[in-house]
């Protein structure tokens, strides 16, 4: 099937099978920063900004976002260099594996206008990181969202 | 210019950050082939047949590898399977959408076989045997002793007896394993997700009789691994065998359940213990059995041994016997998890000296300043020589900084308001660095330095922490040192990260050559000043002439001066002992049994910190991995060996809303160790104190409703608490 995809405002025509994941598709065009961390959408290192909402993207047919508006850990804007920016002060990064994952899922937090460290917490529970033990992640997005 | 000792950001995070860091699967050669693997779903079954005649016709489909193709293709080893996720067949397609389709069309006749899942059971005479050739399940079997261990127990006013047991756990790495390999015809290359690419270059060639020289072992970015990642899996070898054979790329990258079922997994030590003590509180001897739930293969050789031998952790104990026993069972094999058998000596150690106060009515604190090693160097019972520290000083300074007796106010406070609070607290010693490690320093004609370590980080910051020691020994700006790790083209042979040995074991290495290359670049410059130079911030001076070290190192290039501009230094590390205090407060709620981890600060005296934002980043994740263990993760197999928890759907590895807060100190008066570098290391230290500090904090919530109350196991769940308290 043919679909049509803006990855990070970049128009992509794809043919994929019908089974095919986003994730797959997404890596395939070269966006490799979309991990591949289980098969069960609970570790959300494949997470992209879908539309403007947080998707697992292993959990999304590739079909289903036909003429979606995505966004990944490639992105450049303002807030997102702010979140690298903090991301880095803070050592929230370790492997590395689940950052694309906390940058998006952060981005849109922030984006959102979020208003508490309880909401931080909350937002990222969906983002497993084995490495950071979390609290330098959550330091660095509380600062760039002002809390 | 010190950089040593600063908080300097990581240089490697501006290519994480932007997504562009390549871990295996992210590897694309033109041409790539896809591997997959049949895996058997039971525990334990002869494999009678494999037929590949169906999955040969279907279209995509390359190859396909089983038992009957010899070796290196070792599938179903004397001809059965011994745990469920065990591989019996690969596949090679075209497509990765192939493969699964593929594999589902290989038709293995297995006959299945009765599982031993459990060490008791194992230990049967009439058992079902994982290794008929063994005889029994006893697959290792060894005891250390020292001092008189039966008299000292005759002579102790109370001996004190009793069990604990830790989980299985599933080192849940976020990155599964992987691997490519390519062969041109001239050299094989492979790309692994591994924290030992020595290692697998040695064990491809040896499978395939190659010379060294034409195998090449890339470890790309690593997305963590605590162990997991440290030994050479047959996946490496089946995959790099089918690129040399096929003459083509070939990837392999594992689902979650499959990297959960063949990934090895950690802990699962237990202990019997027997001790004596006297009235006051000495603990005159420790005596028992460490065993070790081994799995199918016997891969984690040492676990139950590193536990026994530092079974007496920080404490003076002049009498001991313990015996360590790996038993093979019908599970995935067990080997390092962060920590690899120190975490199990430690929770075992504090458990007992809990268990002895609480027989002789004593308070906690109280027993373990009685018994705290005074005087350092120290060998312990069983041989094993501490190096440097001063820990009953380091104990009350930690307590204290960690404000310890105030949180116990705090509990008290809050008990009046109903909140049921717990707090508890640990104490280890962590023996850490072993073997060798090799350092390649180049100079290059603009005046930087090029270092190629044999280490082989995967999330620590060495590149960062390694340029701060390199900038220091040189007396150069940090910007000038690019370190590059993890490929066997740059150094010809090294062990990794892994033990906490890293900046001890590679940094000291690093300075070996820094300071081997400034010899070089000194006698260089006597050639070019005619005297002998003294060199002081990246100048060379003598005789009221002076050059920059830029300037020699150009000239040595021009011919003008002769010396080495690449320098190798191999430097041995012998173990070091890290020391610490840490302080867990939980909160539990007594209807569900449900505990919430509510902060946990850490003391620890690892001698120079190299980076302290980075030292906190290891303390931090660590705590949280000890503290999982002691609340939440266990890998479940049910009788028939099948894994219950074979995902992270099932397998509960923390979120961000499990997570305390933590606080990081590092010791106000550190003991460097007597390497280069004074380091002790910090990977796993967290990771050793977190789950017996919090264990105590459960226990000491727990018993705020029902007095006496003893855990003895981890994980402690909710069901588990509830259980206790009814």
């Amino acid at each position: 099937m043919k679909i049509a995809l803006r990855v990070n405002g970049v128009l992509h025509e794809v043919d994929v099978e019908p089974r095919k994941l986003l994730v797959h598709v997404l890596r395939e065009l070269g966006y490799k920063s979309v991990r591949v961390g289980c098969d069960t959408a609970t570790c959300g290192s494949c997470t992209v900004l879908m539309d403007g909402r947080p998707v697992k993207s292993c959990n999304v047919l590739a079909v289903q976002a036909d003429g979606a508006e995505i966004y990944t850990a490639d992105y450049s804007d303002e807030v997102m260099e702010k979140l690298r920016g903090a991301f880095r002060r803070h050592h929230a990064a370790q492997c590395g594996f689940c950052t694309s994952g906390m940058l998006t899922t952060a981005y849109y937090l922030v984006r959102r206008g979020v208003k508490s460290e309880e909401e931080v917490v909350e937002g990222l529970s969906g983002v497993l990181c084995r490495c950071t033990g979390y609290q330098n992640i959550i330091n660095a997005v509380k600062e760039v969202a002002g809390l | 210019m010190k950089y040593v000792g600063r908080p300097i950001p990581r240089v490697e995070d501006e290519l994480i950050l932007r997504g562009k860091a390549t871990y295996v699967d992210d590897v694309e050669l033109p041409g790539m082939l896809y591997a997959g693997f049949v895996r058997s779903p039971y525990a334990h079954a002869r494999v009678l047949k494999v037929d590949f005649s169906d999955v040969l016709k279907t279209p995509g489909v390359v190859a396909a590898f089983g038992p009957g193709d010899g070796e290196p293709f070792s599938f179903a080893p004397g001809g059965k399977v011994r745990y469920q996720g065990e591989a019996v067949a690969m596949v090679v397609t075209r497509d990765r959408y192939v493969l699964y389709d593929a594999l589902e069309k290989v038709a293995v006749d297995y006959e299945p076989l009765p599982a031993v899942l459990d060490i008791n059971d194992a230990l049967r005479p009439d058992a079902p045997l994982v290794d008929e050739s063994l005889g029994n399940n006893v697959v290792h079997d060894k005891v250390y002793e020292g001092g008189d261990p039966d008299r000292a127990l005759k002579e102790a006013d109370v001996v004190v007896e009793g069990r604990f047991a830790t989980q299985r756990i599933i080192p849940s790495a976020m990155e599964p394993r992987g691997v490519v390999a390519a062969y041109d015809g001239d050299v094989l290359t492979i790309w692994s997700s591994t924290q030992v690419p020595f290692d697998v270059r040695k064990e491809v060639a040896k499978a395939l009789g190659l010379p060294l020289s034409r195998v090449r072992a890339i470890q790309p970015f690593v997305g963590g691994a605590f162990g997991s990642k440290l030994l050479v899996y047959p996946e490496e070898v089946w995959v790099a065998t089918a690129a040399y054979r096929l003459k083509a790329p070939v990837k392999w990258v594992a689902t979650r359940s499959e990297d959960f079922k063949t990934t090895t997994h950690g802990r699962a030590l237990t202990l019997e213990y027997k001790v004596g003590a006297s009235r006051d509180g000495r603990i005159l001897a420790v005596t028992g059995t460490v065993y070790a739930d081994a799995g199918a293969y016997y891969w984690g050789e040492g676990l139950a041994d590193t536990a026994a031998q530092m079974l007496p952790g920080p404490y003076d104990i002049r009498h001991g016997r313990v015996r360590a026993v790996a038993v093979l069972t019908n599970k995935t094999p067990l080997s390092a998890y962060r920590g690899a058998g120190r975490p199990e000596a430690t929770l075992f150690i504090e458990r007992i000296m809990d268990h002895v106060a609480d027989v002789l009515g004593m308070d906690r604190v109280e027993i373990r300043g009685r018994n705290l090693i005074r005087q350092l160097p120290y060998r312990n019972v069983f041989g094993i020589t501490y190096d440097t520290g001063d820990y009953p000083t380091a104990f009350e300074r930690g307590l204290e900084r960690l404000g310890y007796r105030d949180l116990k106010r705090w509990a008290d406070e809050e008990a009046k308001r109903g909140r049921i609070i717990g707090v508890g607290f640990s104490v280890y010693v962590e023996i850490t660095t072993f073997g060798y490690e090799t350092a390649v320093l180049r100079a290059e004609r603009d005046g930087s330095f090029t270092l190629y370590t044999a280490l082989t980080p995967h999330g620590q910051g060495l590149a960062t922490a390694l340029a701060q020691v390199l900038a220091d020994e040189l007396e150069v700006p940090m910007e000038r040192i690019k370190v590059y790790w993890g490929d066997t083209a740059y150094v010809g042979d090294g062990i990794g990260t892994m033990g906490s040995r890293s900046i001890t074991a590679g940094g000291s290495a690093a300075i070996l050559a820094a300071r081997r290359l400034k010899e070089e670049l000194a006698k260089a410059t006597e050639k070019l000043l005619g005297c002998k130079p003294v060199y002081s911030g990246g100048i060379f001076q003598c005789g009221g002439n002076s050059v920059t070290i830029e300037e020699v190192v150009k000239a040595v290039y021009r011919g003008k001066a002769e010396a080495q501009l690449t320098v190798e230094a191999i430097y041995r590390a012998d173990a070091t002992f890290p020391f610490g205090v840490h302080v867990a407060a939980v909160e539990l709620d007594p209807e569900t049994g449900f505990v919430r981890p509510l902060l946990y600060r850490s003391y620890d005296d690892v001698g120079v910190v190299v980076n302290p934002l980075l030292a906190a980043g290891q303390a931090i994740g660590g705590a949280l991995q000890g503290i999982a263990q002691a609340l939440y993760e266990e890998a479940v197999y049910d009788e028939s060996g099948n894994l219950l928890t074979p995902n992270l759907a099932f397998y509960y590895v923390p979120t961000a809303a499990e997570a305390p807060r933590y606080e990081v100190h590092f010791a106000d008066e550190p003991h460097p160790s007597k390497h280069p570098t004074g380091t002790k290391g910090i990977g796993e230290a967290a990771t050793i104190a977190s789950t017996p500090a919090v264990v105590m904090a459960v226990e000491d919530a727990m018993r705020r409703l029902k007095p006496g109350v003893r855990i003895d196991e981890t994980p402690i769940t909710p069901e588990d608490v509830w259980r206790h308290l009814r």
